[in-house]
């Protein structure tokens, strides 16, 4: 109604972009999952992820060293919340980069009256669902199948509930910087976000305590979210039983520090965003292609 | 008329080759952030590999056996995105008509493939190895060097001959070829034990899994590396007994697979099929 959208012009705008985060999510689900029947694309979902966790379990037991499930505990959880990193944050960036370079579908989707950050959003967030299938059913595998020590007596619900929202947004944020970076340059872009997400990989603490790290990857480490949500998503999981990031501090210190590092993060990504959107705009490459 | 266009036989078959050959080798190499990539991203994963051991207080012997599984890592890694998934890239690039109506035929195209992405994997591997070396301080005594370099060349032919095989496969696809070439990733780490000694399977899931060339390759090369330690799937020569006869079945069953499939995709109109 023209009465309200006067009074409430930011109603009006939130309206919006929960229309075009909702519609972007919707496209993303289907150029995720369409392509194959139900039954291969959940095999798909699955069976990284699960190799991953595998890997783990033999490279634990040749080394076969005495002493609980605590190191099988920590490779679980890892391996189970990584999906989310490398779909959400990748993916988000693959959503801009096919959309300009393989659908060229980009330049609609700009001049459209739609918010470009809600709909990569959008896009982002149907990306982590794809994750939820690989994530729970390496949580199942390593509870019933590995033994690893997690029990819905010693799972702390809310607090991990909490670590996992600050998680996703966290990683949009991170997906956000790195559309930023895409939209800037063609030829590598391609190749960008796999080597910021294995770079990721090494410093957050996915698959090893970033303890064993050397200490300026260490101080790299604390200031990625990642790290804290990984951290967080163990301690809420496994309890007090498991091997830590982050020795020095307790539970609630590091959901503090996710909050804080998030909140960071996200407005980073989003002025950086901003910035890079319209340098790109400037320089009139917002829909350049690589001709791949 | 060229020189070239006037080629014919062998002749034709091998200018075809280094033609398709060309590009991976040299001009792949003008992109320098490829070169960058190709050679980063496996090490990244390579090196949180070496930590992973280093967190369960491993013995230093498995920060190479690491290493060594990442340096294959990049042959694996070309055989599916440069070998496998091409006729892919083709599609979207409409260079896929041109290598169908081309009169060597398809064969030298995908021997140019495999040769061209062998020699360009090969710089990115020895680099991958050197660099996590003298990061980790790791040393290799090999005992019997020519049998370990007619290991690892046998194993390379049996590799590309799968990838051959998975190109004919692929040319059927759209948007599956992506997402199988991702599929074909950790699942096959684990196969194939890249990472850990493969017997750490079972006997009898290793000898399965040794399907895949580098399975068996891998295999070989530690035990050579590592004689005292390793725990062998099979003795040294069996292994390489295994190996040629895995490469020519695969050349044999890439050679047929790549005439059916070829007139598979021409009778169901799918060699320009793009999504």
């Amino acid at each position: 109604m023209p009465t309200q959208r006067a009074s409430y012009p930011w109603a009006n705008t939130l309206q919006r972009g929960w229309r075009t985060l909702r519609v972007g999510y919707w496209l993303g689900w289907q150029i995720e999952s369409n392509w194959t029947d139900p039954l291969l694309f959940f095999i798909y979902s699955i069976a990284r992820p699960l190799g991953g966790v595998l890997i783990l379990v033999f490279m634990y037991h040749v080394v076969a060293r005495a002493g609980g499930t605590a190191m099988l505990g920590f490779f679980v959880v890892g391996a189970a919340c990584w999906p989310f990193v490398v779909r959400g944050m990748m993916g988000t960036a693959y959503s801009l980069i096919t959309d300009r370079e393989h659908w060229k579908t980009l330049r609609y989707v700009y001049i459209s009256p739609i918010s470009l950050r809600a709909y990569l959003v959008g896009r982002a967030l149907a990306q982590a669902t794809s994750a939820v299938a690989a994530a729970a059913v390496t949580l199942i595998f390593g509870r019933w199948v590995l033994g690893v020590p997690m029990h819905l007596a010693t799972i702390n619900a809310p607090y991990t509930a909490a670590a996992f929202a600050l998680g996703i947004a966290s990683v949009i944020a991170l997906g956000l910087l790195v559309v930023s970076a895409a939209v800037l340059i063609s030829s590598e872009a391609w190749r960008m976000p796999e080597g910021v997400g294995a770079a990721l990989y090494l410093v957050c603490g996915a698959i090893f305590p970033v303890t064993v790290l050397p200490p300026i990857l260490q101080a790299l480490s604390a200031a990625i979210p990642l790290t804290w949500w990984l951290e967080a998503m163990r301690r809420g999981l496994l309890g007090p039983a498991v091997v830590r990031s982050l020795p020095h501090l307790a539970d609630g210190q590091v959901l503090v520090g996710l909050g804080l590092l998030t909140v960071l993060w996200v407005t980073a990504a989003l002025a950086v965003f901003t910035l890079a959107e319209r340098r790109a705009r400037q320089l009139g490459i917002l829909d350049r292609e690589t001709m791949y | 008329m060229s020189d070239i266009a006037q080629a014919r036989g062998i002749r034709r078959v091998v200018r075809a080759t280094l033609g398709r050959a060309y590009p991976r080798i040299i001009g792949a190499n003008r992109e320098r952030s490829w070169l960058f990539y190709d050679t980063i991203l496996p090490l990244l994963g390579t090196i949180a590999f070496v930590y992973v051991y280093k967190a369960l207080g491993a013995p230093d012997r498995f920060v190479g056996y690491v290493i060594m599984g990442g340096a294959t890592m990049a042959f694996w890694m070309n055989v599916m995105w440069n070998m496998a998934a091409q006729f892919y890239w083709d599609k979207q690039g409409g260079n896929l008509e041109l290598y169908m109506v081309l009169p060597c035929g398809i064969v030298p195209i995908l021997l140019g493939m495999s040769f061209g992405g062998f020699v360009g994997t090969l710089v990115r591997a020895v680099a991958i190895i050197v660099i996590g070396s003298v990061l980790f301080h790791v040393t290799y005594t090999i005992t019997q060097l020519p049998l370990f370099l007619l290991i690892f060349g046998v194993g390379i032919i049996a590799l590309y001959g799968l990838g051959v095989t998975f190109a004919s496969v692929f040319l059927m696809w759209g948007r599956e070829a992506w997402h199988m070439a991702e599929l074909f990733m950790e699942p096959v780490f684990l196969a194939s034990g890249f990472y850990f000694p493969v017997r750490a399977l079972g006997f009898w899931v290793g000898m399965g899994t040794s399907i895949i060339p580098l399975t068996l390759a891998l295999d070989a090369m530690r035990q050579l590396l590592f004689p005292e330690s390793h725990p062998a799937l099979l003795p040294v020569r069996v292994e390489l007994t295994a190996l040629v006869g895995l490469a020519v079945l695969f050349i044999f069953v890439a050679r047929q697979s790549l005439r059916k499939m070829e007139y598979l995709a021409r009778r169901e109109g799918r060699l320009s099929l793009r999504f």
